[in-house]
C-alpha cells in the first residue's frame, strides 16, 4: 500500500483537437510542481497520479496551484486483489472521524468479484463496525470514503480544490504592469491562469521613491511566479520622464499623460520580449485616472490588446482575491510607488481625448529620445517559482 | 561615503570592535561560573560597570546592563511604578521617544494616570506647563536629555529642581540615549534618579544598553530568570556588548573638545545651507544656540524630506528622514507634534546627525550636495 495523490482536470477537456497539445502542458507543469518533492508523475484515464513524493501533504497542495487543475485527493492504493485490505485501509482511515459518512465505490473493471453496491456495504459496514463515533448517512455525509476498483484499488476521502483555468503557455505571454499596489499583482495571476505566461513592467522613480519600494515590487513579482513560473520583470527608470511631464505639461492632466507614457514603454517592451498583450489592474472608477475617458485616453496610445481582468471587481473583491493568491501583505507595505508622486491636486477624470493629445505634444520632440532610453533603460530581473534568480544591482550608491 | 545619521546608529569605533573581539576570544567563560576564567571575565564585567558609570559621572550610582535603550527606558518606567502605593500620576514629556511614550498603556494597567506635557515652538519643553502640573501625587517624571530629532536639549536640571520643590518623593527619569556623552551629564550631582544609555550610538556595538539608577531607588525586573544583575535582569550577560560599549564610551570621553568639534561641523554645514537655500527652516532651537545639541541639526529645505534622503543617497550622503521615526510610518513624528510643527515643515524635514567620526571636509561636501540636490528637485514639487 502506498499514498498517491490523484489529480484532477477541468477545462482542458473541452479542447477537441488541440488537447494532446493542452494535456502534454498540463502533465508538464505538475511534473514540475511535483518534482522537489521527488514525485512521479503519470497520466492515465483522464486522469493525473503523484505516487513517491517525499510530502504528501506540501506536494498536494503544490500541485492543486498548477494551473488547468480541479482538484487534487490523497489517496491510498493498494492490490485490488486482496479485498480484506481494502477494508482494512477504510478501517484506518475512517479510525479518526466521528459523524456522519458514506462509502462510494466506482469500478471499471467490472471482473471484479463484487460489484458497487456491494463494496459499499460490506466495506461500509465493516468501518462502521470497527468505529462506533460514526454513523451512516447517504444523503448528506460529513465524509464520503471513495473507494475505486481500476488497475488497482484507490481510497480516498475529500479533496483539495485547485486553481482551475488553463496550463501555462497554452495562450501566449503577455505583458503585466506591475505598480507594487493591490491590484496589479491580482490582475497578472488571473491572465496567469489562462494559461498565459507573463512578463511584468516596473517604472521606477528614485529618487522620489526608494530602494525598498522596488524590493517590493520584486517581492510581489517573487510571489506571482509561484504561480506562474518564470517572469521576466523590466525595471524602468521613469524619474526623468516624470519630471519632463511635470515641467511641460498642464498639471490637472499629468497623471493621464504619465500613463499614456508607460503605456507606450510597456507596449514596447512587450514587443520586444514578444509579448501578445499588455495586462493591467485598472478597475472602472476606481481613481481618477481609472474612468471610461481616462482608460480611453490611454488606449489611445497602445497597438496591442490591454486585459484589464478587473475591471468590474469592487476593491473589496480584490483584496480578497490578493489575499488568496498572498500578495496582500506586500502590496499593502507603505513606500510610495511612482504613482502617487507627482499627482495632481485637481487630476481630469473626464479628459477629452483631444485635450490630453494636445497637453502631451507639449513635450516635443524630446519625447521619442525619452521613450527610447526608458525602454534601453529598463534594468531586468528575474524571478521564477518563487525563486529570485537575477537580482538587480543596488542602487543609491556613488560612483567610485 | 558621508554617513549623517548618527542619531540612528553609529560606525563602531576601533576600540570597541577590539574590545568586543577579546570578550568573545578570550574572555568567553560565563560570568556567573566559579572557575578562574569566568572569574576573569565577570573582572572584565565590572571594570566596564565602573568604566560607564564614570563617563556618565555617576561613579555612587548603580548600572544594570540590558538588551537595548528601550529596555532599559522600560525597566526604569515601568519597574518603578510597578513599586508605587496606590494609583500616581506619571508626567511623560510629549516628545519623547516611542520607547517612552509608549509605555503609557502599561502604565495605566497598573492603575496610574499618564500625562504628556508640551514642548515649545523650539522643541525644548515647556517647563511652565511642566511646574503647573507638578504635585504630591505625581509618582514619576520622565523627560529625555536630548531629543532625538529636533536636537533640542532638555533643561533636566531644571526638572530636578521644579521636582524637589513641588513633588520630592517622585522619581525623575531621563532618557540619555541620544544625549550620553554628547551633552555634559554629572549625573551624581544632577538631580536624575534614572538615567537610560545605549551602545550603538556612541560608536560602540548594538545590542546593549544600562540603566543608571541612583542607589536606594527600587525596581521591579522586566525579565525573569537567573538572577543576573543584582535580580534586575535575568540573562547570560552580553559581555561581549558590555566590553564593547564601555570601551566606545571611555573612547568618545577621551576625545579632545568633543562637544566643540562636533558643534563647529554642525554649524559649518548649516552656515553652508543657509546661505545657498532660502527656504530652509530649522526645525527645533536655533542650532547656534546653546539649547541645540552639538550633533543633530533638523531642517526643511522645501523639498520633500524622503526625495531630500533619497537622492543624498545617490550623492553617498546618508542622512535621516527629519520627522518619521522609521521609513514604515506616515503619520507625524511625537517630536514634531509635541511643539506644534505644521504638516509641512514635517514633510520636508531632513535629519543631520553627526558622529565623532565625521569631518569639516565632510561637512563641505555634503553641503554641497545638499545644493545640488535642491536646486534640482526644489523645482519638482507638487504645484
Amino acid at each position: 500500500m502506498r499514498e498517491i495523490l490523484l489529480v484532477r482536470f477541468g477545462e482542458v477537456y473541452l479542447k477537441g483537437l488541440n488537447r494532446p497539445l493542452f494535456m502534454r502542458a498540463l502533465v508538464d507543469r505538475v511534473r514540475h510542481a511535483a518534482e522537489p518533492f521527488g514525485g512521479h508523475v503519470w497520466l492515465k484515464d483522464s486522469r493525473i497520479y503523484v505516487s513517491d513524493m517525499n510530502d504528501t501533504q506540501a506536494c498536494a497542495r503544490r500541485v492543486a496551484q498548477v494551473f488547468g487543475i480541479h482538484s487534487v485527493s490523497i489517496a491510498k492504493e493498494m492490490e485490488k486483489a486482496d479485498f480484506e485490505a481494502v477494508c482494512q485501509a477504510a478501517i484506518e482511515m475512517m479510525a479518526d472521524k466521528s459523524g456522519s459518512f458514506k462509502v462510494r465505490a466506482s469500478r471499471s473493471d467490472k471482473k471484479y468479484p463484487y460489484d458497487s453496491p456491494q463494496i459499499n456495504e460490506i466495506v461500509g459496514g465493516r468501518v462502521l463496525e470497527a468505529n462506533p463515533n460514526l454513523h451512516v448517512d447517504v444523503k448528506n455525509p460529513d465524509y464520503t470514503l471513495v473507494v475505486e476498483i481500476r488497475e488497482k484499488a484507490t481510497l480516498h476521502i475529500g479533496r483539495i480544490e485547485g486553481a482551475g483555468g488553463m496550463p501555462m503557455g497554452t495562450a501566449g505571454k503577455a505583458c503585466l504592469l506591475l505598480s507594487g499596489g493591490i491590484d496589479s499583482p491580482v490582475a497578472g495571476y488571473m491572465i496567469a491562469r489562462r494559461g498565459v505566461r507573463l512578463m511584468a513592467v516596473h517604472f521606477h522613480s528614485f529618487p522620489y521613491t526608494s530602494e525598498r519600494a522596488r524590493d517590493k515590487v520584486i517581492e510581489l513579482a517573487r510571489i506571482l511566479s509561484t504561480y506562474c513560473g518564470k517572469i521576466d520583470l523590466f525595471i524602468v527608470p521613469f524619474t526623468e520622464m516624470q519630471m519632463k511631464i511635470h515641467q511641460h505639461c498642464p498639471e490637472e492632466m499629468t497623471t493621464l499623460i504619465m500613463r499614456r507614457q508607460m503605456m507606450r514603454i510597456a507596449e514596447r517592451l512587450a514587443l520586444r520580449e514578444r509579448a501578445q498583450a499588455l495586462v493591467t489592474g485598472e478597475s472602472l472608477g476606481q481613481v481618477a485616472s481609472q474612468t471610461m475617458e481616462a482608460i480611453a485616453s490611454t488606449d489611445d496610445v497602445a497597438t496591442l490588446s490591454i486585459f484589464r481582468p478587473l475591471i468590474g471587481f469592487d476593491k473589496i473583491d480584490i483584496i480578497n482575491y490578493a489575499e488568496k493568491i498572498g500578495t496582500y501583505e506586500t502590496s499593502s507595505l507603505p513606500y510610495e510607488d511612482c504613482c502617487t508622486v507627482f499627482t495632481p491636486k485637481h487630476p481630469l477624470t473626464r479628459p477629452k481625448l483631444e485635450d490630453v493629445r494636445e497637453g502631451e505634444s507639449r513635450l516635443g520632440e524630446e519625447m521619442e529620445t525619452m521613450l527610447q532610453a526608458c525602454v534601453d533603460g529598463a534594468e531586468k530581473v528575474i524571478v521564477e517559482d518563487g525563486v529570485l534568480v537575477k537580482g538587480p544591482k543596488p542602487e543609491g550608491e556613488a560612483e567610485g | 561615503m558621508i554617513y549623517l545619521d548618527n542619531s540612528a546608529t553609529t560606525k563602531p569605533c576601533e576600540a570597541a570592535l577590539l574590545a568586543m573581539r577579546g570578550a568573545l576570544e578570550t574572555d568567553w567563560f560565563n560570568p556567573s561560573a566559579a572557575y578562574g576564567p569566568a572569574v576573569r571575565a565577570e573582572k572584565k564585567m565590572t571594570q566596564a560597570r565602573r568604566a560607564l558609570l564614570e563617563a556618565a559621572g555617576a561613579q555612587s550610582a548603580e548600572l544594570t546592563f540590558t538588551g537595548s535603550g528601550s529596555e532599559a527606558d522600560s525597566l526604569a518606567i515601568v519597574g518603578s511604578a510597578e513599586r508605587f502605593h496606590g494609583a500616581r500620576r506619571v508626567l511623560i514629556f510629549g516628545g519623547e521617544h516611542p520607547a517612552v511614550l509608549n509605555t503609557r498603556e502599561q502604565l495605566e494597567r497598573l492603575g496610574h494616570t499618564v500625562e504628556t506635557f508640551p514642548a515649545r515652538r523650539d522643541g525644548v519643553a515647556d517647563l511652565e506647563k511642566l511646574a503647573a502640573a507638578l504635585d504630591e501625587n505625581v509618582g514619576l517624571v520622565s523627560c529625555m536629555q536630548v531629543n532625538n530629532e529636533t536636537g533640542a536639549v532638555q533643561p533636566v536640571g531644571e526638572i530636578a529642581r521644579l521636582i524637589r520643590e513641588k513633588c520630592p518623593g517622585a522619581l525623575f527619569h531621563v532618557d540619555g540615549v541620544q544625549g550620553f556623552l554628547r551633552v555634559p551629564l554629572a549625573f551624581d550631582q544632577s538631580g536624575i534618579d534614572l538615567y537610560t544609555c545605549s551602545g550603538h550610538k556612541i560608536h560602540g556595538p548594538k545590542g546593549i544598553g544600562a540603566l543608571i539608577a541612583r542607589k536606594g531607588v527600587r525596581l521591579n525586573p522586566r525579565i525573569e530568570g537567573g538572577g543576573q544583575e543584582k535580580g534586575l535582569r535575568s540573562g547570560t550577560e552580553n559581555t561581549a556588548g558590555i566590553a564593547g560599549f564601555a570601551a566606545a564610551a571611555q573612547w568618545l570621553a577621551a576625545q579632545p573638545k568633543r562637544f566643540e568639534t562636533l558643534r563647529a561641523a554642525k554649524l559649518r554645514l548649516y552656515a553652508r545651507l543657509r546661505a545657498e537655500i532660502p527656504e530652509l527652516r530649522v526645525n527645533g532651537p536655533d542650532p547656534e544656540s546653546g539649547v541645540a545639541a552639538p550633533h543633530i541639526l533638523n531642517l526643511s529645505l522645501g523639498v520633500r524630506g524622503e526625495v531630500m534622503l533619497h537622492a543624498l543617497e545617490a550623492e553617498g550622503v546618508y542622512v535621516g528622514n527629519g520627522s518619521a521615526c522609521s521609513t514604515h510610518k506616515r503619520e507625524m513624528s511625537a517630536a514634531f507634534r509635541a511643539m506644534n510643527a505644521g504638516r509641512q515643515a514635517a514633510e520636508t524635514a531632513v535629519r543631520f546627525s553627526l558622529g565623532m567620526m565625521n569631518t569639516i571636509e565632510e561637512m563641505d561636501a555634503a553641503a554641497d550636495a545638499v545644493i545640488r540636490c535642491y536646486k534640482t528637485y526644489a523645482a519638482f514639487q507638487r504645484r
